[in-house]
This record gives C-alpha cells, sequence and structure tokens, in this order.
C-alpha cells in the first residue's frame, strides 16, 4: 500500500500534487513537482486527492460549519435549550423571521413583530396569542442571556444574538415553550459527542479483536471470526433497544449519555473488527513486508514503520463512516424512548413529541431540526466516501 | 453430487452453530436482566392481594421455574425450546410467547421480505441501466437518491410520509388493518385488507434498503462491463440488452445474492421504528412495548432470535442457490 517513500518534508506541505502521468515532460518545474510527488507523506497524497473531489469538497466545507455550529452551540443560540431557557408566553410558537421593512416603513435594524398574550372577555376568557404589529422588537448582537459554559470551562452569559425585549425564535418553540432554534444547535453537539465516543469504543474493542485475530491467524482467526460474524448477523438496532433496556430508568440524564454512547460502541465494532483484520491479514502477507524482513527488520520496526502506516488511513476513513451510523442509531434509540431523555437535546428527543397528529397539523416546525440532521449524517457519508477514494492510492491508476 | 451434498451439510452445520452463539447472546441479555421471573411472578401475586411470605415464596417459586437449575441446563433448555418454536411463557404478560406471537411474526416477515423484493425489482434494472449509461446526471442523481436513502433513516421518512398524509389528505395512514378486520380469521378479503395497508410499511423499509441494493448493483455491474469477455462479447456482434442480460449481469448476480442476508438484517433494524410510527400490531411494535414499557426480556428474547434466525436461514439458502446457479462456486465446493 504504502508504495510511496515516507520522508516527510514540512516544505512541501503546501504543493500541488500533479498527476503522475504527466510526467513524460521535462523541466524544472515539472522535475520539483515530480520531487515533490514522489516524497510527499501519505497525509498530503491523500489530502491532494481529496481536494479533486468537488462533492466531498463541498461535504467537507459543511461538516467543518456544523461541527462548529455544534461546538459553539451555547454561544449561537439565543438561549438555554433545555426548561429553564423557556419562553411560557409563547409555546408552540412559530418560527418569527427577523424582517427589516413592515406597513410602517422600513428600519436598517431587523426586527420582528412581539407577540402578546391576552384573556378577556373579547377572547372568552381563554388565553389568546395575537402579533402586534405596530409595534417592534430589534434585534441586537451580543446580548446578555443564560448563563453557560463554553467547552465546559469559558463562563459566559452573552450570545450571538437575541432580541432587545422580549424573546426571538427563528425556528419556532415546542409545546414547553422551549426554543428550537436553541435545541437544534446543542443537539447537533450532542450527536456530534455521541457519535465519537460510540466509534472510539467501537475501535478500541475491533482493535484488540480484529488485531488478535489478524496476528494470529489459524484455528484462532477462525474461532474470532465464528463469533463475530454471528454477532453480526443479530440485527443491531433490536440488540441495542435490548441492552439499552438495561438501564435503570432513574440514572441521570448525564450517566444515561455515557451508558448509550458506550451500548452504541459496544454494539457497533463487528464490522470495524473485520476490516482491521482483513487490512492485517493481507498486509502481513505483502512482498514489502517480506523485503524489509529480509533486510532485517525487527517485526516492531516492520509494524510501525510498515504495517501501522499501511492501514491507519484505511482505518480513519472507516471511522468517518461509521460515524453516521452512530448518530442515526442514537437518534432512532432516543425517538422510541430507550436512549435519551429530556433535559438532553438531540434529534430523536425532539421528534418524540412529533409523531402526533396534533403536531403534524398545526406545528410543522418542529420538523426542521431534520434538515439539519440529513445534512450532517450526507456531509459525514460523502467526506467518508471521499477520504476513501482519496486513501486508496490505486484509485487513480483505475481511472 | 455427493459433494453437494456434503456442501449444503456443511452449510447448515454452520448456521446451526450461528444459531447457537446467537441464542447464547440473547440467553446471556435474558438473563443480565435485574429481577427474574421468580420476582416478576410474586409482584404480580401481591398486587392480586395474596400476602406471602417472599423469601419462603421465593425459593419455591424459582424451584418451580427450574430458576435454580445451573445456567447450562437452562440455556440448552431454552435452545432446544427455541428451535420447536417454543418461547415459554412471558413472565410479565403471563401468556405464552409462542402464542402472544402467533402470526404476527409471519406477518412482519412478510413484509420485510416484500420490502426487499421490491428494493430489488428496482435496483436491478436501474443499477444495470446506471452502470451501463456514461450519462454523468443519470449517475450522479443515484448517486444522491442512494446516500439520501442512508441519511434519512426510516424513521424520518415513515414520519414525514405521515406528516404530508395528515396535512394533505387528512388520513394518518397507520395501521395494517382495517378496524373491522384486526381480529378477524384470515380470509381473502382480509387479505386484501392488509395489501392495502402494508404497501405503506413495505415502501418505507423498501426504501433505503433500495438506496443500498442500487449502490451495489450498479458498483458491481460496472467493474464486470470494464472486463475483457464483455469486450470479446461485443467483438463477436452481441450488443445491447441481450449483451448486458447475459454477460456482465451474470456475473454481478452472485455477490448481489450473497448480500441478500444483509438486507434483510438491515430492514429488520428499521422494523421496529417504522412499527411504531405506523401503529403496526406486528411484532416489531411487540419488541419496543417488551423494551420500552414493560421490560419483558422473554419476549424480547424471543423476537431477536426469531429475527436472527430468518436471517441465518436466508443466508443458507443463498449459499445453495448461489451453489446451484453458479457452476464457479460448485467446482470450488466439489474440489
Amino acid at each position: 500500500m504504502s508504495n510511496m517513500p515516507d520522508p516527510t518534508d514540512p516544505k512541501l506541505a503546501g504543493i500541488n500534487i500533479p498527476n503522475p502521468t504527466q510526467f513524460g515532460a521535462e523541466g524544472d518545474n515539472d522535475q520539483h513537482a515530480k520531487e515533490a510527488y514522489f516524497t510527499a507523506s501519505q497525509g498530503q497524497l491523500i489530502w491532494a486527492r481529496f481536494k479533486k473531489q468537488r462533492a466531498a469538497m463541498i461535504a467537507a466545507f459543511f461538516l467543518v460549519f456544523l461541527i462548529f455550529s455544534g461546538l459553539f452551540a451555547p454561544f449561537l443560540s439565543p438561549y438555554d435549550p433545555t426548561v429553564a431557557g423557556r419562553n411560557k408566553d409563547y409555546t408552540n410558537g412559530a418560527p418569527q423571521i427577523p424582517q427589516f421593512c413592515d406597513k410602517n416603513g422600513c428600519s436598517l435594524r431587523p426586527f420582528i413583530h412581539p407577540v402578546e398574550r391576552e384573556r378577556s372577555l373579547a377572547t372568552n376568557f381563554r388565553w389568546v396569542t395575537k402579533i402586534n404589529e405596530d409595534k417592534r422588537s430589534y434585534l441586537t448582537f451580543l446580548p446578555k442571556g443564560d448563563a453557560y459554559k463554553l467547552f465546559g470551562v469559558i463562563k459566559s452569559d452573552r450570545h450571538l444574538f437575541g432580541l432587545e425585549e422580549g424573546k426571538l425564535h427563528v425556528f419556532g418553540t415546542d409545546e414547553d415553550g422551549q426554543d428550537i432554534f436553541s435545541r437544534t444547535l446543542h443537539a447537533i453537539w450532542t450527536s456530534l459527542q455521541v457519535g465519537t465516543i460510540g466509534v472510539l469504543i467501537a475501535f478500541v474493542l475491533a482493535l484488540i479483536i480484529g488485531g488478535v485475530s489478524g496476528y494470529y491467524g489459524g484455528w484462532i482467526d477462525s474461532v474470532i471470526q465464528m463469533i463475530t460474524d454471528a454477532f453480526r448477523t443479530v440485527p443491531a438496532i433490536p440488540l441495542f433497544m435490548a441492552v439499552a433496556a438495561f438501564m435503570p430508568p432513574e440514572i441521570s440524564a448525564e450517566a444515561r449519555f455515557f451508558y448509550i454512547s458506550i451500548i452504541l460502541g459496544f454494539i457497533g465494532w463487528p464490522t470495524l473488527a473485520r476490516r482491521i483484520r482483513t487490512h492485517l491479514l493481507t498486509e502481513r502477507n505483502q512482498e514489502y513486508v517480506l523485503a524489509a524482513q529480509l533486510c532485517g527488520a525487527s517485526s516492531s520496526h516492520v509494524i510501525r514503520r510498515h504495517l501501522l502506516p499501511s492501514f491507519t488511513s484505511y482505518i480513519i476513513v472507516d471511522l468517518v463512516i461509521s460515524f453516521p451510523y452512530m448518530v442515526l442509531s442514537e437518534t432512532a434509540l432516543s425517538f422510541i424512548g430507550l436512549g435519551l431523555k429530556d433535559p438532553v437535546s438531540s434529534l430523536g428527543v425532539m421528534l418524540q413529541k412529533a409523531t402526533s397528529a396534533d403536531v403534524m397539523l398545526n406545528y410543522q416546525w418542529y420538523f426542521i431540526p431534520v434538515a439539519f440532521f440529513i445534512v450532517l449524517v450526507m456531509a459525514f457519508v460523502f467526506v467518508g466516501d471521499g477520504l476513501r477514494d482519496a486513501a486508496d492510492p490505486y484509485s487513480e491508476v483505475n481511472k | 453430487m455427493l459433494n453437494f451434498a456434503r456442501f449444503v451439510i456443511t452449510r447448515a452445520v454452520m448456521a446451526l452453530i450461528t444459531l447457537i452463539i446467537v441464542s447464547l447472546f440473547v440467553f446471556l441479555l435474558m438473563e443480565l436482566v435485574p429481577g427474574d421471573c421468580a420476582e416478576r411472578y410474586l409482584a404480580f401475586k401481591n398486587t392480586q392481594g395474596s400476602s406471602i411470605q417472599i423469601a419462603n415464596e421465593l425459593e419455591a417459586e424459582r424451584q418451580r421455574l427450574g430458576l435454580d437449575r445451573p445456567f447450562l441446563e437452562r440455556w440448552s433448555k431454552w435452545i432446544v425450546g427455541a428451535f420447536q418454536g417454543e418461547f415459554g411463557n412471558s413472565c410479565i404478560l403471563r401468556v405464552n410467547i409462542a402464542d402472544l406471537l402467533g402470526d404476527k411474526f409471519l406477518l412482519s416477515l412478510g413484509i420485510c421480505l416484500a420490502s426487499l423484493a421490491l428494493a430489488y425489482a428496482i435496483a436491478i434494472p436501474v443499477g444495470i441501466i446506471a452502470a451501463a449509461s456514461n450519462n454523468p446526471y443519470l449517475n450522479n442523481s443515484l448517486r444522491i437518491i442512494s446516500y439520501l436513502g442512508l441519511a434519512m433513516p426510516n424513521f424520518l421518512l415513515a414520519l414525514m410520509i405521515m406528516l404530508f398524509a395528515t396535512v394533505y389528505f387528512g388520513e394518518t395512514l397507520t395501521g395494517l388493518f382495517s378496524s373491522q378486520y384486526r381480529d378477524a380469521p384470515w380470509s381473502w378479503a382480509r387479505f386484501v385488507d392488509l395489501l392495502k395497508h402494508a404497501w405503506l410499511p413495505v415502501f418505507i423499509l423498501g426504501w433505503s434498503a433500495t438506496a443500498f441494493a442500487l449502490q451495489t448493483v450498479r458498483a458491481l455491474m460496472s467493474d464486470e462491463i470494464g472486463k475483457l469477455y464483455v469486450t470479446a462479447a461485443t467483438a463477436r456482434g452481441v450488443h445491447g440488452r441481450k449483451l448486458l442480460w447475459r454477460y456482465p449481469a451474470r456475473h454481478a448476480l452472485g455477490p448481489i445474492i450473497n448480500s441478500l442476508g444483509f438486507d434483510l438484517n438491515r430492514i429488520f433494524n428499521e422494523l421496529p421504528i417504522v412499527a411504531l410510527i405506523l401503529v403496526m400490531t406486528d411484532a416489531g411494535k411487540l419488541l419496543i412495548d417488551a423494551l420500552a414499557r414493560s421490560n419483558d426480556q422473554q419476549l424480547a428474547g424471543a423476537i431477536i432470535f426469531l429475527l436472527t434466525a430468518s436471517i441465518v436461514a436466508l443466508n443458507f439458502f443463498t449459499d445453495i442457490l448461489l451453489a446451484t446457479i453458479d457452476p464457479r462456486v460448485r467446482k470450488s465446493i466439489v474440489r
């Protein structure tokens, strides 16, 4: 696999690597480019191939954008995503879109019309919310709001945007009056966290099991493969559900979060383990390993300098590809009520209430977060696919 | 012929071993849940007003249920029962699991197999056409549709379809039967009623399966189309549909048949959640009820075991099928 020499020259990092088929022409530039190509590290080669794929690059931008919006969710979201940040005067409220103009003229600052609740003889003594079109509530930047801790350390109460008075709900509110926009951003972060922990646990298990299997081979390999295959035959989500049912219902939301991630990891390992085993089995019989051994390299040298670099890129790709499955499983599990529970924002939790006909007919903005999740999962899939093509040194030769 | 029989027997034994390992997982899972059946029964009796000495009664009850036997004995008893379709009693609902499941499991299996069939009925022709044509727009749009099938989990699709149906048609499209047929015995009218309701779950479950199958078929076909024997056949004057069907498609068929088992696995994954959303009264819903509402591990274990058993069975049959239709596989067995 690593048929390219490995020396890493920091000078070369920025060099655009040309297609190896263009090397026929002579010249200083070509010579330089050629040298850059043959001395580039594997990481540089992968990045150069990855950059050529338009779909994957676009997806990568989306992915980075979503990761950052998840990372800075407490700052970007105007309100606290839990009941603490709820707007009790605007439950099941429609999205409010900031506007520049209304019937009273235009303004340079975006504003919304605030809603007012009233209960009087005219409304038959029921609470009725209505939009007051004569009042304007202007958008402000960096207002003070609910206190939060960014990355768990930086204390702050500034949010990116808010209203001078009242509350702004870009995606509307749910039945408790919680801001759906804030919850969506936090839910993205939750998904990323669950996915990361799950993937890491699955990865460690897969590395141990697949490593043992691929390294020893023989009957150990056969037995482990038989068990892995049997495990893979069991449909995962029903199994998730059965294992998730172990969780005592009274544990805290944070503990639940970790349990779920661990369960996802424990159930997600077989596919990864199998790939690691296959990589190991094929790689250890390659000629370059034999060549290194014949040159007198110790087995630790072979493993460190040849075997590991030959498939780290594959492993990273596999991890990226298995990520969306983790996210989707968590969403499904939370959705049926076996996963995360309410104070934690997660797409599954948010959609739990959305199945009733009442919500479907009257409050369709409950479904806005779905779009974000489709984008998130698609971005991961496209990036994973792009990385897979980029990590395969033969992908260009075949075309 | 003798070799073929030996192949079938080897495969059957391997399937059996897989099932035994799976039954061990499932049984361990059932055992690990805090609280055993004896406690549940006693708790139930207590709610019925009989006051009993817990400690003594618990032991007696355990003995009666055979819970004091060693693990291996209980496991082997369970697995022998499981192979006969007998899973004992659910200790929460206090009814026989086989009776409870009844034809619900077969119904679910039927729906899943129908989705599988739908997926390949669409994927095979479309995938072949996509692989044969050089139209980049067709290929790219198929790629996006396939990814969408992955990114849009079935339960979201189900929700969206219901959202659409409720908003535009004022109908919720839920359930598997109309109310008058729900508990009626099987008849032609009931079957027709089932078909009227089942198309939606079949479509939803088939959706992501189709996306995956499309990817597989297209990739396999584009691999095969580039090979020399196809060029040779073209040189001999075979062309068009005849060329595609007679040469590359037959080669691509093997891996597709091989992957059927995993496709069924994927469909089963989605089944419980789709069943929950569409309020279907099938095994998937029972599974969710068993786990989320009542923590009924006996029922859950039985369903997981049955689901896995059907996948193993399908894998077994596809192996045999592959050996019968593909001379290369057959030769490699005879060896």
